[in-house]
Formats: C-alpha cells, structure tokens, sequence
C-alpha cells in the first residue's frame, strides 16, 4: 500500500478561517486527500498544532526541521521519502503517485451544503 | 431602584459575576462573600484577575488551593490566573517535545495557542474542575467566581458533536477545537459544569455595570448572550450609584443628573431581571473593613491622602505632538468602557481645526456614524463606520460557501463557531480597515480599535506561509499585506492607549501595552479619561475621588514613560463640536 504523508505547519486552523482569508491550497488540499482516501491509498495529513509527535517520530522530518527550519514545511513523503517540500505538491505529483487522474484528485464530495442556522 | 442588601442576595451555591474591567466586579464579589460568610456560611471566593487585587484586598498570598482568610470566619479564597492556565497548557502540550524538535518549531507552536480563545478554554477548563470537584462543593455552601465564562467558550462546548466524530477524525481542518483537543479527557467535566451553570437552582449570574450609557449597553449584549445559552437566572447591579445629597456643587449636582439620564435609558434587555444599585464611594474599596461598610451603609473614615501636586499634562499636548510628527494612522484604543470613541473623535475634530485633512473610522457598535459630532457639519473631516456584524457576516458566507465544498456536517458546524471566535470577528474588522486605508490614501486616519498583538502575528505568520507556498500573495487581501508592515513603523502608525486613573483600567492598559509590544507596535501615548483631578468642586466626595486618582497617575506616568495626557469628566456627554471642545481642560479654553 502506498503512503502518501504531509507535514504541515501548526496553524490556528487550517480552514484559514482564523488567518485573512481561505487559503486555496488547504482547499485544494481537502478535496486531494478526501479522494485519495477512498483508494487504498494510505494519505495523511499531520498538523504541527495537533500531533507534534508525528514530526519527533519521522526521523527524516525532524533532520529536515533543524537543517532547514520552518520553511520547508509543509513536506511531503511518499512511501518515506521525501518527494516535496516548503509547498504542496502538485496535482500531476498526487497524480503520478497515485494513479487517479488530475480530475478525480479534485472531485468533489457530495454534502449537504450550508446548514447555518441549525447548528 | 433599590439597594442591594442581604435581602437581595440570590441563595443559589454558585454566584458568577460578569462585567466589563473596572465596574467592580471583584469589589463586589468580595464583599458579598464577607457578608454570607459572617452569617455562619461557608464560602468560597474564586477570582480570575491576572493580578488578583484580592491578595490585596486581604493581604494576603492566595494560590490555587482554597486559602483560609485571616480574620474573617468561614471565609476561604483561592486564586486562578487565566494566563497562567494558559501558559501551564501551553507548556503540556509543547513541553513533551522540547529538544525533540528545532526551537523555530516550537515557537511556532507556541504562538498558535496563544490566542484569546486558548487563554478563555484554558480558564474554563480550571473553573469546570472546581465546578464539578466534590471535595470542593461538599466543603462550601456558597461558591463566589468573580468572572464568568464568555458566550463563546460555553457554545463551543456545547457543540453536541464537539467531543464526538469530529475530534477524531478531523482531517479538513483544526479549529479554535486545536486548542481544546489536548482537554478531551475531561469532556464529562464540561458537560456536568454546563448543565450547572444553566440551572438556576444552582447557579446565579450577577451582571455588574455602572449607571452611564455605554457599559450598560454592552452589559445588555453580554447578558443576552448568556440568556441565550441558557444561564437565565440574572440579576443586574448597578455599581456606583450616587445619592443625591442636594449638594450645592455643580459638579456633583452634574454628576448625579448624567447617572439618573443614563438609567432612563437602561436597555430592555435588561429590565427583565432584578435590578440593584451599590453607591458610589470615592476611594478604593481595598480593605476588609471598607467593604463591609460599603455593603452595611456604615459611616467610614475617609481616605486622607495628602496630594502630590503633580501637574497633568492636558490632552492638548498630545494633538501638538501629532501636528508636528504627522502620523499617518492613529489608533485609539483600551479594553472598552472608557470611552476610546470619544478620544477617537476629538482627535480627528482638533486635527481638522488645525488644517489636516482627516478620516475617521469607528467599529464602536454604540456609536451612529456622526454621533459623536451631532449634527455639526465638520470641515475636513470623513466619517465612516465598520460594523463588526455585517463584516462577520460578510466574512461568514465567504468561509461557509467554500468550507461546505468539502466539509460534512460536523466540520461546518465547528468552522460556523470558529467564526464566532472573538479571533474572528478582529480579523473580519482588519479586513474591513485594511480597506478604509487604502481608500483614504491622503488623509490621516484614525480609528477607535487597534487589533490585538496575537491578530497581527497571525496575520504576519499566515502571510509568510501564503507567499512561501503559493509562490504569491495567495488569497491574502493586497490592502492587508501592505498595511502590516507600515503598522510597526512608528512614523506611520501612532498608537493611544486610552484608560481610566483606577486600577483595573490601567492594568488592563498595562497588559495591551506589553501585547502590541510583543508584535512589534509601539505606544505613544497614554491618554486617561474621565478624570475628577482635573476639575473644580467643592464636593467632599469628589475631593475624595480627586485624591484617589493620585495614586493611579503615579502609576500611568511611570508606564507610559511620561507619555500620557488627561481628559477631564464633563457634565454632559462630549457629543458636538462644543461638547468635544469641553475636554481640553481649563487652561486650554
């Protein structure tokens, strides 16, 4: 099975809804890994804020942290190596790794959509 | 109204006080604790205050274990600072990972949880412990907390997915729920706690609030908030009522006439509830046995202070200071109550007079556009109004539309309370100001709320994450990455911190100096309103009032560097280019 792994940075939420505006790439990032998941593709995200201890475990990722510091978050392993760093990778990356196309990488999910008010 | 005696007092175990800083809410609390516990009542006072005047007040070190009150029976306090809870979690959760990840990382870590919303989960994670400790409830029969939980604090946890699908596996997003993650554990706790804090059988909530317009407002909206939630058992209190002697001062007689205007205009909100008053006493309530007089109707010895003579710096020495350095941005601001609009206004109507071309902008939700100014048509000025609600609301569709492109239920329901985060409401108004600076290029703007040092950082830290992984501005507005940088250019952007001469106000000013430090900003001046100092009266209780204030302007010139100026109280509301001309001060007019 295939692992795709992104270390982000601790972010207040990475809705972007505490930082100025939605971020498109956490967006764009959403529907990439939702999609991903429904293969048997393993794909995780792992946010500094929530599970720190995901970055002292992966020995790579924390080299990485004390050579290069915060900028070259987020990073991206696949299969435990590290294929993309200081962004996200790319549709044609997710999609060279994984086999979907670019258009089922960002398909996206069927909800229900506002549901303000009732909450 | 009637005064609040013994009769009065709810018999509910659990007594919350809710206020805004400096209307006396520990003052209050205390002496209500001193009074139950005199009747053979065992009673516990908790305070929230960072800098807990109660240590003062009883002279005495106060820890957060329950600590015997020397010299009054059955009384026990104990003291719980919110920014130590949130410094003690902040420390659970980086703390494990100290020398196992770069220093860079840790702080970045750390800046993340140290919003208002970790300091206000942090707090209530300390209160629902007690709240729901049986050690403590079967030891006391009443249990007084000087502060309550925020709206939004208790609707987060409230969120009945909160502790369920969405904790654990979040994969779209974390939240403000980052920060309560590491409190899951205790998610029984909080439910208990909850349905304590609605019940009113158990418990009481005391709004306290002084007779003059704007703190009873913005008392009317934390009251509803809280209703709304389910704490209905209310009781409003009116600290600083004074009787009307029939002095012949005019000062007093104007005094008293701007307290009974502003109680015609109570709020509907708020006549629902019982209402009390506590009158006025012109000196600090810092000993035992002035509280107990205060709440008895005793006679006490006044305070004797001998004045100091110092000389203060009329508010006139701050606009020649802004004449000759141009600022192009003033901000005023303070932890609200003591009249930042009203500075605010008289700063743009002076810049005017003098020639300077000047826009004003508000976000005060009391405030009309043009209300300060009345009717009068002001030559080179520009008004115009943030509305913190519809920026939010703005702010809410935009995130809402494209979260629901890939959320479920659970996860919108969670970004919809994000949203109501006070996080998120100074980020929607940033925005919106951001705007207003781009659009009013070739005039000095100024406005009556600065953001706070976390909102800055964030921006800074989202800002340099957009550019580092999109290879651009990202989605970031262009009006708010320019504006960040010229914030901490001190020939740019002047900061005024507004204040009252008594002690909350000017801890609270303290402690947003140190914040908008903290990113960089730096203060100009200090600017203290509402002072009795600066006045004419013959009124033995204004005296009184007026040596009191000694204590306080010490304080102030020695945080503020020497840079502050006085406002003096007025007999009217300053509305109008005549009333704002009112608060030069004497030698001025």
């Amino acid at each position: 099975m295939k692992k795709i792994h992104i270390y982000e940075p601790a972010m207040c939420c990475s809705t972007g809804v505490c930082g100025p505006s939605i971020d498109p790439e956490l967006l764009r990032m959403s529907f990439v890994m939702n999609n991903l998941k429904k293969t048997d593709i393993e794909a995780e995200r792992f946010n500094l804020t929530n599970e720190p201890n995901a970055f002292v475990e992966n020995e790579a990722i924390n080299q990485l942290l004390m050579s290069e510091g915060m900028d070259a978050l987020p990073a991206t392993f696949v299969d435990g190596e590290l294929l993309c760093k200081g962004k996200y990778p790319t549709n044609a990356q997710f999609s060279q790794w994984s086999g979907l196309s670019e258009e089922e990488l960002v398909q996206k999910p069927k909800v229900r959509l506002s549901l303000k008010g009732d909450a | 109204m009637e005064r609040f005696t013994r009769s009065q007092f709810p018999d509910t175990p659990f007594l919350f006080f809710t206020g805004k800083g400096g209307v006396g809410k520990t003052s209050v609390a205390s002496s209500l604790s001193i009074a139950i516990a005199g009747e053979g009542k065992k009673v516990l006072l908790i305070s929230t205050d960072p800098a807990s005047n109660l240590q003062d007040i009883f002279g005495q070190t106060l820890s957060n274990t329950p600590t015997k009150i020397e010299g009054v029976d059955n009384l026990f306090a104990l003291n719980l600072d919110p920014e130590q809870a949130a410094q003690h979690y902040k420390e659970q959760m980086v703390g494990p990972y100290r020398e196992k990840l770069p220093e860079v990382v840790l702080q970045n870590m750390e800046e993340q949880l140290s919003g208002a919303c970790t300091v206000e989960i942090a707090a209530f994670n300390e209160f629902a412990k007690l709240l729901t400790d049986r050690s403590v409830i079967e030891n006391f029969d009443t249990i007084v907390f000087d502060t309550a939980p925020t709206g939004h604090t208790l609707r987060l946890l409230q969120l009945p997915s909160a502790w369920s699908t969405f904790l654990d596996d979040n994969t779209t997003g974390t939240s403000c729920l980052g920060p309560l993650k590491g409190l899951e554990p205790q998610r029984e706790i909080y439910k208990e706690a909850v349905e304590r804090l609605k019940s009113a059988d158990q418990t009481a909530l005391m709004l306290v609030t002084r007779p003059d317009v704007n703190p009873l407002k913005e008392t009317a909206r934390a009251s509803n908030e809280l209703f709304e939630i389910g704490i209905q058992n209310q009781i409003l209190l009116v600290n600083g009522y004074m009787k009307d002697l029939n002095s012949n001062d005019e000062m007093e007689k104007a005094f008293i006439a701007r307290q009974i205007k502003a109680l015609e205009l109570i709020p509907k909100e708020l006549k629902q509830f019982e209402q009390y008053y506590l009158p006025f006493v012109p000196y600090s309530l810092s000993s035992m046995e002035r509280m107990q007089a205060w709440m008895t109707d005793q006679d006490i010895t006044h305070e004797n202070e001998i004045e100091k003579g110092m000389t203060i710096p009329e508010v006139e020495e701050m606009i020649a200071d802004y004449l000759e350095r141009k600022p192009k941005i003033i901000f005023t601001m303070s932890k609200g109550g003591v009249g930042k609009t009203t500075v605010a206004s008289y700063i743009a109507l002076r810049l005017a007079e003098e020639g300077m071309h000047v826009h004003l902008t508000t976000t005060d939700p009391a405030a009309h556009l043009n209300w300060t100014f009345g009717d009068d048509k002001i030559k080179n000025v520009t008004v115009s109004r943030i509305d913190p609600k519809s920026e939010v609301a703005n702010y809410e569709a935009e995130v809402l539309a494209k979260a629901s492109e890939t959320m479920n239920e659970e996860g919108l329901a969670f970004v919809q309370e994000d949203l109501a985060s006070p996080c998120t409401e100074e980020i929607a108004v940033f925005r919106a100001f951001a705007n207003v600076v781009e659009n009013h290029k070739d005039e000095i703007i100024i406005i009556d709320t600065a953001p706070t040092g976390h909102t800055l950082l964030l921006l800074d830290a989202t800002e340099a994450y957009h550019r580092e992984i999109s290879r651009s501005q990202g989605e970031i507005p262009l009006a708010v990455s320019n504006l960040l940088p010229r914030l901490r250019d001190a020939n740019y952007t002047s900061v005024a911190i507004v204040t009252l001469p008594e002690a909350t106000p000017v801890f609270e000013a303290t402690r947003l100096q140190q914040d908008l430090q903290r990113a960089g900003l730096s203060v100009n001046w200090w600017v203290v309103n509402q002072t009795f100092s600066s006045i004419e009266t013959t009124s033995p209780t204004l005296i009184q009032k007026q040596q009191a204030e000694t204590k306080w302007f010490e304080e102030i010139k020695s945080f503020s560097n020497n840079q502050f100026v006085a406002i003096p109280w007025v007999k009217t509301p300053p509305v109008g280019t005549k009333g704002l001309h009112e608060l030069k001060g004497e030698k001025n007019k």
